[in-house]
C-alpha cells in the first residue's frame, strides 16, 4: 500500500481509530500487527509468508543464541539467520543478476550456457526488513541486546507498517521497548505527526513526482546524447527527485508512527549541505549507513587495522552498499565511487586536516559545493538504465560533449529544475545545523499554519500519479 | 558512511520532540486555508473553464472494465481501438439495437493490436470483438499513449484496485480532479514559456476531450464543439503531431514489418475464431487535415484493405457508407456527441447486413 494512495488514507483512519479505542494494549498491538500484514498484503498477499519466515526464524535463532554459551554454537546460529535472510534476498533480488553474470562468465571462457528464465517478482521492501531482522539476531549475538520477551512485540518490530517497506531501518533496541508499555499520541503529537505526513507527501507528490521527475526521465530516457546543459539539469533533477522521494517516504513514516505514539529515528539530515562524504553519509539514509557501519564495516575491522586496511574496508562496505540498492553493476559503481570519495577524503584529512583554511566559511561553502558536484556524478550511475547511458552522460557533464546531441528540456522544465534545485540547496544550507522541530517552534503559529495549508493545497492540486516510491524497488 | 571506530553500544529509543506551538489552532488555520484555496481552484475550473466532474479514464477503470471479459459475459461484445472507437461508439444505442452492453476497451492515442493479442490469448473471450482502426496508430511501437495499461491490468495490486474505487466519488464530484488540470500539466502548457531553439519535438499534451462514464462510455466534450478557441487548441495539437510524425523506415523494412503485422492480426483472429468468437474491423471517420494526412501516409488500399483481407474478416469503412460519413467531426478526429447515437445505430445496421451477407451469424449483433 502506498502512502500516496487513497487506500492508505482509509486504512490509516481505521488504524488510528482502533489505536485510540478503549482496548487493552495487547489488543491494540495485535491490531497494529494485523494492520501491518494487511498493509504489506495490499501489494501481493502471498509475500506475507516471507515476513512470517523472517519473523519466526529470527525469533527462534535469537533465543538459541542467547541461551547458548559455546561460541561455536552461537556462531552457527547467527550464521543460520544471516544465511536465510540473505538467501531470501539473494533468491528474490539477485537471482537473475547472478545467473546473467554466470552466463557472461561462462561465455567469456568459451562455455555455451544459457541461463534459465528467472521470472521472479521482487517482494517490495525485502531489502529493508531482512536487514532489520538480521540486526536483531546480530545484536543478540554481539550481546548488544536481549531477545524480545514477547513474540507479538518482535513480530510487530519486524512488520511495523510505517517503516516496513522503505525504512528507516530500525534497530530492535529502538523500537521493541516502545511496544512494551501502552502508548498513545497526545493531541500535539498527533497533529505534528499529521504535519510531518503532509511534508513528506509534499516532497513526494509535488517536488519529486510533479516538479523533477519529468526532467530526469526526459534526460535519462533520451534516445540520443543530450548536450551539457541538459545532462546537468537532468542529473540535478534526479538528485532532487531521489532525495525528495526517499526523504519524503521517511518523513511520512516518522509522522505516521508519531500519530500512533511511536518515535522513529531520523533518516535524513539535509544531505545536500554536507561538507565532505563522511558528513554526507551521516546525513543520507542514516539508518542504512549506520547499519552498514555496525554490521559490516566494524566487523571487517573498521579503521583499527591500519590505513590500507581501512581503505579496503571502506571500499568493500560501499560496494556492498551499492549492490544493496539494486542487482546491477551500475549500483556497484555508484557505491564504488562513494568508497573512492571517502578514501580520498581520508587521505586529504590526514595530509591537510589541520590547515587553517579548512575552518573558514568560504572554504566550507566551496567544499559543500564540491561534495554536491561529486555526489551528482554518482547519481548518474544510480539513475542510468545502463552503462552506455551512464558513460555518455558522464562524458557530457565533464565537458566532453558528443556529436549529434539533441536538446530535450523545454524552458519550462529548465526553469522548474533550476528553481527547485536552488530551493533545495538553500533549505539544506539553512537547515544544516538546525533541527526541523526547532525551526518550526521558533516560527509564528500563523506562518506554520499557512505553510501547512500551502503544502496541502499543492498536494491536492498536483493530484499525483500514484507512482511508487523509488526505494521500493530496492 | 559514518566512520566510528566501534559501536558496541546498542541504539537507544529516541523520543521525538514536538515543537512547542498551539497545534489545534495551527491545524484549523491550515485546514481552512487549504479548503479556501481548493474551493477557489475548483470554482476556477468549473466557472471560468466550464469543466465538469467526470470519470478520469484511469488504468484502474480500464482494468475494471477489462475484468468483464474474464467474467465470461454471455454474448460479450468488446470494443478495442483508439479514441475514435472510444468516443464514437454509443454503448446505450448499441445495447438498444443489439441487447448487449458492450465492453469498451478502446484507448486514446493507442495501437489496438497489442490489446487484440491480449484478447486473443484470453480463453474467457468467445464473443464478438470490434476492432477500430486509426491507420497511423497501427505503426506505433507497442500500445502507444497508454503503454502501461496491460501491465497494470495484470499486475494490479489489491491496494490499487481499492484506490480506483475510492477515487470514483472524487472524480464525479470535483471538476478539477482531472488529468488535464494537474498543477504541473497546467504550468507546462502556459504560453509565457519561451521556446527553446532546436529543441527536439515533444508531443504536446492532448487537452480534455471527453466526458466519461464509469462503463467508459465517452462523449466528445461539449466545449470542443462550442468554444472555437479551445477547438483550435485541440486541432493545433493534432497538427503538431501530424507534422512531426517519425519518418517511415526504408521500404524493405516497412514491407517486412507490415507483413509481420498482417501475420499477427491473422493469427490472433484465427485464435479467437477457434474458440467460437468473431472479429470485425471498423474504420471510424476523420476529416480535414487528419484525413488528408491519413490518406497520404496510410492509404486505404495499402493498410486497411490488406488488414481486413489478412484477417478474412468483415470490415466496415466509413467512406463506403453515407450514413457513417454524414457526421460532424469538430476537431477532425471524433464524432460530435449529438451525432454518435445516429452513427452507432447506422453502424449496427450495416454490420448486421454485411455479416449476414457474408454468412457470419453472430448472436451478439443478431446477424
Amino acid at each position: 500500500m502506498l502512502f500516496n494512495s487513497l487506500t492508505f488514507i482509509v486504512f490509516f483512519a481505521v488504524v488510528l481509530a482502533l489505536h485510540n479505542a478503549p482496548l487493552p494494549w495487547k489488543v491494540k498491538k495485535t491490531n497494529l500487527l494485523l494492520a501491518s500484514y494487511v498493509f504489506y498484503a495490499a501489494w501481493n498477499p502471498p509475500f506475507v509468508i516471507l515476513l512470517w519466515i523472517s519473523t519466526l526464524l529470527d525469533w527462534r535463532v535469537a533465543k538459541r543464541i542467547y541461551a547458548e554459551q559455546r561460541l561455536s554454537r552461537r556462531r552457527a546460529w547467527v550464521a543460520v539467520s544471516v544465511l536465510v535472510n540473505l538467501g531470501l534476498l539473494g533468491y528474490f533480488k539477485y537471482g537473475e543478476f547472478l545467473l546473467e553474470n554466470w552466463q557472461a562468465l561462462m561465455s567469456a571462457i568459451g562455455v555455451a550456457w544459457t541461463a534459465p528464465d528467472w521470472d521472479i517478482v521482487l517482494p517490495v521492501g525485502i531489502s529493508f526488513y531482512t536487514f532489520q531482522t538480521m540486526a536483531y539476531s546480530l545484536d543478540v549475538y554481539l550481546r548488544r541486546a536481549k531477545p524480545a520477551d514477547s513474540l507479538l512485540d518482535f513480530a510487530l518490530f519486524v512488520t511495523f507498517f510505517p517503516q516496513l517497506v522503505a525504512g528507516p531501518i530500525v534497530r530492535p533496541t529502538q523500537l521493541i521497548p516502545q511496544f512494551q508499555e501502552p502508548v498513545r499520541a497526545s493531541a500535539n503529537q498527533l497533529l505534528w505527526g499529521l504535519g510531518l505526513m503532509t511534508l513528506g507527501l509534499f516532497e513526494k507528490i509535488v517536488i519529486a513526482d510533479g516538479a523533477l521527475a519529468p526532467a530526469a526521465d526526459a534526460v535519462f530516457g533520451a534516445a540520443k546524447p543530450v548536450p551539457f546543459l541538459d545532462a546537468w539539469l537532468g542529473t540535478l533533477a534526479f538528485a532532487g527527485q531521489i532525495f525528495s522521494d526517499f526523504a519524503g517516504y521517511s518523513t511520512v513514516a516518522i509522522g505516521v508512527a508519531l500519530c500512533l505514539g511511536f518515535s522513529l529515528p531520523d533518516n535524513f539530515r539535509f544531505p545536500y549541505a554536507a561538507i565532505g562524504f563522511s558528513d554526507f553519509w551521516r546525513r543520507w539514509h542514516i539508518s542504512l549507513s549506520t547499519w552498514l557501519r555496525d554490521y559490516l564495516y566494524i566487523p571487517l575491522g573498521g579503521n583499527r587495522k591500519g590505513w590500507h586496511r581501512t581503505q579496503v574496508n571502506l571500499m568493500v562496505t560501499m560496494l556492498l552498499g551499492g549492490l544493496w540498492h539494486g542487482a546491477a553493476w551500475t549500483f556497484v559503481v555508484w557505491g564504488g565511487l562513494h568508497g573512492f570519495y571517502l578514501g580520498v577524503e581520508r587521505f586529504f584529512q590526514r595530509q591537510f586536516g589541520g590547515a587553517k583554511i579548512a575552518t573558514t566559511f568560504g572554504f566550507k561553502v566551496f567544499l559543500a559545493l564540491l561534495t554536491y558536484f561529486l555526489v551528482n556524478l554518482t547519481w548518474v550511475f544510480f539513475r542510468a538504465p545502463d552503462f552506455p547511458t551512464a558513460w555518455r552522460m558522464t562524458r557530457t557533464m565533464l565537458g566532453f560533449g558528443l556529436e549529434g546531441s539533441e536538446l530535450v528540456l523545454s524552458t519550462y522544465l529548465i526553469a522548474v529544475v533550476v528553481a527547485v534545485t536552488v530551493g533545495i540547496l538553500l533549505v539544506h544550507g539553512f537547515m544544516r545545523n538546525r533541527r526541523l522541530e526547532e525551526v518550526v517552534a521558533s516560527a509564528p503559529w500563523w506562518l506554520v499554519g499557512s505553510v501547512w495549508a500551502a503544502m496541502l493545497f499543492l498536494i491536492l492540486i498536483a493530484q499525483g500519479s500514484g507512482d511508487a516510491f523509488i526505494y521500493f524497488q530496492f | 558512511m559514518p566512520s566510528s571506530t566501534s559501536s558496541s553500544e546498542s541504539e537507544p529509543v529516541i523520543l521525538r520532540p514536538v515543537p512547542e506551538l498551539r497545534w489545534p489552532r495551527v491545524a484549523v488555520v491550515a485546514l481552512l486555508l487549504a479548503a479556501v484555496g481548493l474551493g477557489g481552484w475548483e470554482a476556477y475550473w468549473r466557472v471560468a473553464q466550464q469543466y465538469e466532474a467526470s470519470y478520469r479514464n484511469s488504468d484502474g477503470q480500464w482494468a475494471e472494465v477489462r475484468r468483464r471479459v474474464d467474467a465470461g459475459e454471455p454474448n460479450a461484445t468488446v470494443f478495442i481501438g483508439s479514441s475514435r472507437t472510444l468516443f464514437d461508439i454509443d454503448l446505450d444505442v448499441w445495447k438498444e439495437a443489439t441487447g448487449v452492453h458492450g465492453i469498451q476497451l478502446a484507448l486514446e492515442g493507442s495501437n489496438p493490436l497489442p490489446v487484440l493479442s491480449d484478447i486473443a490469448n484470453d480463453d474467457d473471450f468467445r464473443g464478438l470483438l470490434v476492432v477500430g482502426i486509426t491507420p497511423p496508430l497501427l505503426f506505433l511501437p507497442g500500445i502507444g499513449h497508454r503503454a502501461g495499461v496491460l501491465e497494470y491490468y495484470y499486475d494490479e495490486t489489491p491496494s490499487q484496485r481499492i484506490s480506483t474505487r475510492l477515487s470514483y466519488p472524487l472524480e464525479t464530484t470535483f471538476a478539477y480532479y482531472n488529468i488535464d488540470t494537474k498543477l504541473f500539466t497546467v504550468l507546462a502548457r502556459q504560453p509565457w514559456w519561451p521556446s527553446r531553439p532546436n529543441l527536439a519535438f515533444q508531443q504536446p499534451e492532448v487537452r480534455k476531450l471527453e466526458h466519461m462514464r464509469r462503463d467508459r462510455q465517452a462523449d466528445l466534450w461539449e466545449r470542443v464543439e462550442t468554444d472555437p478557441e479551445f477547438r483550435a487548441i485541440v486541432t493545433g495539437t493534432w497538427q503538431a503531431i501530424l507534422e512531426n510524425l517519425p519518418p517511415p523506415p526504408p521500404e524493405e523494412v516497412a514491407r517486412a514489418q507490415f507483413q509481420a503485422l498482417l501475420d499477427q492480426v491473422a493469427g490472433n483472429v484465427a485464435k479467437i475464431r477457434a474458440r467460437g468468437g468473431e472479429v470485425v474491423f471498423i474504420r471510424p471517420p476523420s476529416s480535414d487535415v487528419f484525413r488528408e494526412v491519413e490518406r497520404k501516409i496510410t492509404p486505404r488500399e495499402r493498410v486497411w484493405e490488406p488488414i481486413v483481407g489478412a484477417a478474412g474478416a468483415v470490415g466496415v469503412h466509413f467512406e463506403d457508407y453515407p450514413a457513417l460519413s454524414d457526421v460532424r467531426t469538430p476537431e477532425w478526429s471524433h464524432i460530435a456527441a449529438a451525432d454518435k447515437a445516429r452513427w452507432t445505430r447506422a453502424l449496427v445496421g450495416i454490420l448486421q447486413k454485411v455479416m449476414t451477407e457474408r454468412g457470419v451469424h453472430r448472436p451478439e449483433v443478431g446477424s
